[in-house]
């Protein structure tokens, strides 16, 4: 074949071939971004929302047009100045502080594994590590550096709930999903292909009508408290406390994410040598030796990447708990509702038109999720294989 | 070689022709507004003239295809059948003026894209609290040419004619008055258990009395109680003294979520909460009302046709002092643009006339706001319309200053912070208040 294919020509061709994506990525991820990006630096609304004839000098008399704030960044000053406090910034190195024992277990960990061949004996390092923890949160009154921060506005109360949100249920996806891949998984079980199929219903139901069913059952009127009402008691309307709507929408998550988790862990559980098996089998080794020895650690691998992308998309979590608790139980006019996490946060900002303000908070919540990503990218190698 | 060339140019002709194909139809919005509603603009831009509609229709020449004028609207279900019948009957008897309808979910975003690039609609119908910001936005425009004060003050009622000047301009013509009464069930309670209507205290006791009696059953239901809703909640507010400020926030931008009187209308809402359901909404309470778990249900008129189908023996008896809400018909810029002013304003005075009043309110059982069609013996013969017509003589007009956009978020949210317990009713009115001020302020 030819081998004309070179310098400028083949660069030519090249950028010909990729230009199609180039646009596309440019006009519908690029452009909007940066398009946000201009909005967050003006004063735009549903009361100024035309373009002004000098966007630096708009004489804000005139209703119905936007302009740049002045300052420039009084949009995010006003979002996120309370955070860079003197004060503020105190009670964040305590809050970081708390990480301190728990970075060093994992350090001194990879160092101990990397000098002996032997897997050392670890865990109770890590019970160190809380206890360091716990004993920083005490000595350094913690909780009152976290009520500092809930008091400098909406921005924190609301990413410190969405990431309670986030720990309250990673781990019952991972306890849920390994349990019932673990029962999938023994050779006495059987028919396992119909069971498989029920334990995955709730991942194929469309989420919505999921989240309408849920809503149903907890609704004062609803089906748990018709049930209650069946043995003579009163249940509460628990979607309109603060506690029980939390615990709520995290129920509601599991039973959305345990499908997800179990396919996965099941897949792993699979992949396992089964000459591993027979091997401790022949050392006299228990089910929970077995467990704990040689499944969980070859589990390792696959389920750290689930749970790093799962807590991506819970952190993002908007359709499934709107749906159920429009945000609330309600705290009061200008106060987020109490299961009012980020995306929702961000959409009750846009839908009182407030497209400034919505906008810059959209910036920050985009380069923390940017950087949450790129860093659990790197820990965990997931996407190793794209990149080298 | 050649063959291969030949290949890629192609290639590449097929992509670039389907992100042209992609890009090519999108109209240009018109990036020039009129920046105050002083200057609404007259002259279609020549450029972009709307490629669908015939946008210069010579009106004057009678072969000429007849005027469509577009109807934006809320309506639903029964109540829209009616509008349905009274436009066919327009349509029937106009050659040059065929009215369309249209139902439209959000009209507050689909007119803010629909409107500057001129595909909104000829005529909005709405309610009067909408003016003042529509007006400055330059969604509507102003009517004064068409329609005189004076034409508004010899057909209808007085509070519908207040409802349609905002700035010493006319802005719509009115259709029907709205507001919210006890609605309530008859196999539950009767005449002598209700409260007398300036007496909150009367109310809560009643309703006390009634859950105690029957602790499976409510006495009242209420979606502005236990769903943050600042319409449902205005006669408590305004009855417990607030409608001497005439709303939530007057004219000139103040708010009195912190005066005495808004304080004691919280308190009362706290007290309340104890004998009445946590959770509440439209549905809810129609589903309490005709399932006989609560005894009355808190609204208005455009509730009458369900209640009447599920079959239940009802009375209407007033309560507090509700929002008094004039429905009404706007036209938008677009219609200017295309020429179709007069048949616009033609149009909105059919709806306004008394004939057509007078059959929206037999089959619908509004309250009509032109004064013939009112004082029809017919129409005051509907027990619907005059019960309701009592509680809204109680009402406190419904503002059309464009600062009230600032409530509906805050009174809503504080009066349900103060139905969940989160927070005590002093802390939620200060709250609003301040929600109500901030909002106000980046208003100006």
């Amino acid at each position: 074949m030819s081998t004309s294919y070179k310098g400028w020509k083949k660069a030519a061709i090249v950028l010909l071939f990729i230009l199609p994506t180039l646009v596309s990525v440019t006009l519908i991820s690029l452009y909007p971004i940066f398009y946000n990006v201009y909005i967050s630096l003006t004063n735009r609304s549903r009361f100024h929302y035309a373009p002004p004839d000098n966007i630096w000098n708009c004489t804000t008399d005139v209703m119905g047009k936007y302009c740049f704030q002045s300052p420039l960044l009084a949009n995010y000053a006003d979002l996120f100045g309370p955070l860079v406090t003197p004060e503020s910034l105190v009670s964040w190195f305590k809050l970081l502080l708390l990480l301190v024992p728990i970075v060093a277990v994992y350090y001194l960990e990879r160092r101990a594994r990397r000098k002996s061949l032997s897997k050392p004996e670890t865990w109770w390092w890590w019970l160190l590590g809380l206890l360091g923890s716990g004993l920083i949160w005490v000595v350094l009154d913690v909780n009152a550096a976290i009520e500092q921060l809930m008091n400098t506005g909406d921005f924190f109360i609301v990413m410190f709930r969405t990431f309670l949100y986030v720990l309250a249920c990673m781990p019952f996806f991972v306890f849920f999903g390994g349990l019932l891949a673990l029962i999938l998984n023994n050779k006495y079980i059987k028919a396992k292909g119909a069971w498989r199929t029920i334990l995955i219903l709730p991942w194929a139901v469309p989420n919505y009508i999921t989240a309408e069913i849920w809503k149903f059952f907890f609704q004062e009127q609803g089906t748990i408290n018709q049930l209650l009402g069946l043995v003579g008691l009163t249940g509460p309307a628990w979607l309109q406390s603060d506690l029980t709507a939390f615990i709520a929408v995290v129920i509601i998550n599991i039973w959305l994410s345990y499908p997800f988790f179990m396919t996965i862990i099941l897949g792993a559980l699979q992949a396992i040598p089964q000459d591993q098996y027979e091997a401790a089998d022949v050392d006299g080794a228990t089910w929970w030796q077995t467990l704990t020895r040689i499944t969980i650690p070859l589990l390792r691998p696959a389920v750290m990447p689930a749970i790093v992308l799962s807590s991506i998309t819970t952190f993002q979590m908007f359709n499934t708990v709107w749906l159920v608790t429009n945000g609330g139980p309600i705290r009061g006019a200008g106060k987020p509702g109490a299961t009012e996490f980020v995306m929702i946060h961000a959409y009750k900002m846009f839908r009182t038109d407030n497209y400034s303000a919505s906008g810059a908070y959209a910036v920050v919540v985009f380069l923390l999720l940017f950087a949450a990503t790129m860093i659990s990218l790197q820990m965990t190698n997931i996407t190793k294989g794209a990149t080298e | 070689m050649k063959k291969r060339w030949i290949l890629v140019a192609l290639s590449l002709l097929t992509v670039v022709g389907m992100l042209l194909s992609a890009c090519g139809p999108k109209t240009t919005p018109t990036t020039e507004k009129p920046a105050t509603t002083e200057a609404p603009a007259t002259t279609a831009p020549a450029t972009e003239a709307p490629t669908e509609a015939p946008t210069e229709a010579p009106t004057e020449a009678p072969t000429a295809e007849p005027v469509t004028i577009t109807v934006w609207h809320g309506w639903d279900g029964a109540y829209l059948k009616a509008y349905e019948e009274v436009v066919k009957e327009f349509n029937d008897s106009h050659d040059n003026i065929k009215i369309e309808l249209s139902k439209v979910d959000n009209l507050s975003d689909a007119l803010s894209v629909a409107i500057p690039s001129g595909e909104g609609p000829d005529i909005m119908a709405w309610v009067q609290d909408q003016i003042g910001r529509n007006a400055l936005v330059g969604n509507i425009v102003p009517i004064d040419q068409w329609v005189s004060q004076d034409y508004l003050k010899q057909n209808f009622e007085p509070a519908a004619v207040q409802a349609m000047i905002w700035n010493g301009k006319v802005w719509g013509i009115p259709e029907s008055q709205e507001g919210i009464a006890l609605v309530y069930n008859k196999a539950l309670i009767s005449e002598d258990d209700l409260p007398n209507p300036d007496d909150f205290n009367d109310l809560l006791q009643k309703a006390t009395q009634f859950r105690k009696d029957h602790p499976d059953k409510y006495y009242l239901c209420d979606q502005g109680l236990g769903n943050p809703d600042a319409y449902h909640v205005a006669p408590i507010y305004f009855g417990n003294g607030m409608s001497k400020y005439k709303g939530y926030i007057d004219d000139q931008g103040n708010a009195y979520m912190n005066s005495p009187e808004g304080y004691a209308a919280a308190e009362w809402i706290k007290k309340f909460s104890a004998v009445a359901p946590a959770e509440t909404s439209h549905e809810i309470c129609q589903a309490m009302l005709t399932d006989g778990e609560a005894a009355i249900w808190w609204t208005g008129p455009w509730a009458i046709a369900d209640i009447e189908a599920a079959g239940i023996d009802y009375g209407i008896a007033p309560m507090g002092s509700p929002f008094v809400g004039i429905k009404l018909f706007m036209m938008t810029p677009n219609a200017v643009d295309r020429g179709h002013a007069d048949a616009a304003i033609e149009v909105m005075k059919y709806f306004g006339s008394a004939d057509v009043q007078k059959k929206l309110a037999l089959t619908n059982k509004t309250v009509p706001a032109n004064t013939k069609a009112l004082h029809d013996p017919e129409v005051q013969a509907l027990y619907t319309v005059a019960k309701f017509g009592e509680s809204l003589n109680r009402g406190t007009p419904m503002p059309n200053h464009p600062y009230i956009d600032c409530q509906w978020g805050p009174v809503g949210d504080a009066t349900t912070a103060i139905w969940n317990g989160s927070q005590t009713p002093k802390e939620a009115m200060d709250d609003a208040q301040a929600a109500i001020e901030k909002c106000i302020a980046d208003m100006k």
